[in-house]
């Protein structure tokens, strides 16, 4: 109706008005089968799964598999600001579309590299969890240095290892395996053994 | 004019979709064939170096376990003759298969091999033959699991050691405590999941860390054959005795209440236990475990070889890879680390010799006793004193690490121990003097392996010889029987990748 109104549309009765159809049909369909083919809505979550939905994000997933901030940080944890609902998706999808652009014209890099305000909002995101660490004179886990040091440099400028480790890129992987969360386990006991264990 | 303009602008819209449908099919594919494994491994497939093809890294490490060069003060990857180094242990298993042989455990690499050599298993002739049962194979391979699968698992545990002698050929390995499907730690061993069971809880709960000391708690942990389980008489049937807990206490009220003994002392008739080797019980009491810390994290820490980081399967003494195992998490030299673990086994070493001391000398006083004609119910609270003592000495001694894992736990027990040494020792003096004897008894010399073997009346010569015939005439003949066996498996080779 709304097209229609917008003149889009050839009027009733045009041979124009059938072919018009059948290919608004056919955008709307590959747009759908689009949608799936790149599990858009996986991109909307905050499951790490999502960032390996691409194969080239493997290195990087692993090394933080292998870390300790897999305990308690996910990527967009610290990759996607967190000051508010608004900027975390604006942000995701700028640098999301980014990354696609860059991942189908296959000119992606064999070490990715942080981009400056990506840089910005990983800065923040550290502080955001350890900020009684660098922030908070009154508490226990106050470290003195790094009043200045937070201000005057980055993070990773000293804690270089943390957490995707000290090599970057494909060579870091020996296979391009990005495995599950390692809590996810259905059952620690094989089926078989279960069964046999009941039978007896 | 407007409507060709239009039809030629989506015609180029739809191509250019398309086009971007390809691009995202193509890329997705191409992820598919940036790992393709080289076989595709079966459930159950016993022979590590299959996965090894997949997991070379992981599989080489664990050839290392193969390396018997380490030496600590009180374990590493030697093998030891325990009996030798302290010829005691002889009189306090007298009348069971451990004071014939028994050494320091080599590296997972050797469990078949050192199963077939020691003495205790005996020189089978065939089938049906043998002292041991066929439960002995339960820790030794990846074998089990297939077997279990494919018999049974009560089927598994009956009949003779000898009867699967021509089945259980690979060393401990990957298909233990890993899913074939996603590398993902799981449990092979029915023992630890009716233990769980018995306990009234869900092994199936567990997280990944528990995990990962839980696929060492399939062996390294006390346990018994148990024959009396309602119809499967007869079928020493492996059981953790966890049902009242894990502690010294509870497992030894376990078994008091259902009267088992693993053994009768050939010396003093007491009803005996032999405390297996109760690594994980005693670890979970340490500050270790307390702070979440899993066997994995320092018996097989991450390793980095040309910037891929992975679990070392080089499963060892931590002591012997102190940077990865202990430096991590303490910032210490590593000879103070390494001195400070001797400290601690010394300590708990000196107060378990006493123990020791005593238990031996009890042994040889009920003896005495027998010898004068005491009565069954004159010996009866003497002897339910040494099973206790000695089950104490046995948990603190056998669990090998345990001075370190838990060195508190550890030294409880053995001060437990020696308090119902004493005890008994006092019982016995009262018993010997109401006998009318009232001296200490006469010390046989044990000073050396031989000698104390040869007191408890054991013929190692022939022990020997009929090892070595077995080794001679029916080992070539099981190990020729599975390669026939093995030949025939279906190794899946995946096509190269190219393709």
């Amino acid at each position: 109706m709304k097209l229609r109104r917008l003149k889009i549309l050839p009027p009733k009765g045009s041979i124009w008005r059938e072919r018009a159809v059948f290919f608004l049909a056919v955008i709307i369909g590959m747009t759908h089968f689009l949608a799936r083919e790149s599990r858009i809505t996986s991109y909307m979550t905050d499951d790490p799964q999502a960032c390996v939905n691409c194969h080239v994000m493997t290195p990087v997933y692993n090394s933080w598999m292998h870390s300790s901030h897999r305990e308690w940080a996910n990527c967009n944890d610290c990759h996607v600001p967190h000051d508010n609902i608004v900027n975390k998706y604006y942000f995701k999808a700028k640098d999301g579309l980014y990354h696609a652009s860059v991942f189908t014209a296959r000119a992606e890099p064999d070490v990715i590299e942080i981009k400056e305000a990506s840089q910005k909002v990983v800065q923040e995101n550290c502080i955001r969890c350890h900020v009684q660490q660098v922030t908070q004179v009154k508490y226990d886990g106050w470290l003195e240095d790094h009043n200045e040091n937070r201000t005057g440099r980055q993070c990773w400028s000293c804690h270089r290892t943390v957490p995707h480790g000290k090599v970057h890129g494909l060579s870091s992987i020996q296979y391009n395996i990005a495995p599950l969360p390692t809590d996810s386990n259905d059952n620690v006991v094989p089926a078989w053994l279960t069964e046999a264990i009941e039978e007896k | 004019m407007k409507n060709k303009i239009l039809f030629s602008v989506t015609i180029i819209v739809v191509f250019l979709l398309g086009l971007l449908a390809s691009s995202i099919i193509n890329r997705k594919s191409e992820a598919k064939y940036k790992y393709v494994p080289k076989v595709i491994i079966a459930e159950n497939e016993p022979r590590n170096e299959i996965w090894g093809q997949n997991f070379p890294k992981e599989y080489q490490s664990s050839l290392r376990t193969a390396d018997t060069s380490y030496v600590s003060y009180q374990g590493g990857s030697q093998m030891r003759d325990m009996l030798e180094e302290d010829p005691r242990l002889v009189i306090l298993w007298a009348g069971y298969g451990f004071s014939k042989d028994y050494n320091q455990g080599r590296g997972h690499a050797y469990a078949i091999e050192d199963i077939h050599n020691t003495l205790r298993t005996g020189g089978p002739k065939g089938e049906g033959d043998g002292p041991m049962p066929a439960t002995c194979w339960t820790c030794k391979s990846p074998d089990v699991p297939r077997l279990m699968n494919e018999k049974g698992i009560t089927e598994f545990y009956s009949g003779k050691w000898a009867d699967k002698g021509a089945e259980v050929v690979n060393s401990i390995g990957c298909a233990d405590c890993h899913d074939p499907e996603n590398m993902k730690l799981r449990i092979t061993r029915p023992a630890l999941v009716e233990a769980f069971d018995a306990m009234g809880k869900d092994i199936n709960q567990v997280t990944h860390n528990e995990m990962r000391s839980l696929v060492c708690a399939q062996c390294h942990v006390e346990y018994y054959f148990n024959k009396n389980i309602p119809g499967k008489e007869g079928v020493p049937y492996l059981v953790f005795p966890w049902e009242n807990g894990m502690t010294v206490e509870d497992m030894e009220s376990y078994y008091d209440d259902i009267e088992f003994s693993d053994w009768t002392h050939a010396l003093s008739k007491a009803p005996m236990l032999k405390a297996q080797h109760p690594g994980y019980e005693i670890f979970t009491t340490g500050v270790h475990a307390d702070r979440g810390v899993s066997c994995a994290d320092c018996h097989m820490p991450y390793k980095s070889e040309g910037g891929q980081k992975f679990t070392d399967h080089h499963i060892q003494s931590p002591l012997n890879n102190v940077s990865n195992a202990c430096q991590v998490c303490h910032r210490e030299e590593s000879t103070k680390l390494i001195a400070n673990v001797y400290e601690r086994q010394q300590k708990a070493h000196e107060n378990r010799l006493h123990l020791e001391d005593l238990l031996v000398k009890a042994h040889l006083e009920a003896k005495k006793c027998w010898d004068l004609g005491a009565t069954e119910d004159q010996m009866d609270a003497i002897l339910t004193d040494i099973r206790h003592a000695q089950w104490r000495w046995d948990y603190s001694a056998a669990s090998h690490g345990g001075s370190f894992h838990s060195p508190v736990e550890t030294a409880r027990v053995i001060g437990g121990g020696i308090v119902v040494a004493q005890e008994a020792r006092i019982k016995l003096a009262r018993l010997l003097s109401a006998l009318g004897y009232n001296e200490p008894i006469e010390m046989p010399d044990i000073s050396t392996k031989e000698k104390a073997q040869e007191f408890i009346g054991l013929d190692i010569e022939t022990l020997k010889a009929q090892k070595a015939e077995f080794k001679k005439t029916l080992l070539p003949k099981w190990l020729e029987e599975a390669k026939q066996r093995e030949a025939g498996y279906d190794s899946k080779k995946v096509a190269s990748a190219s393709n």
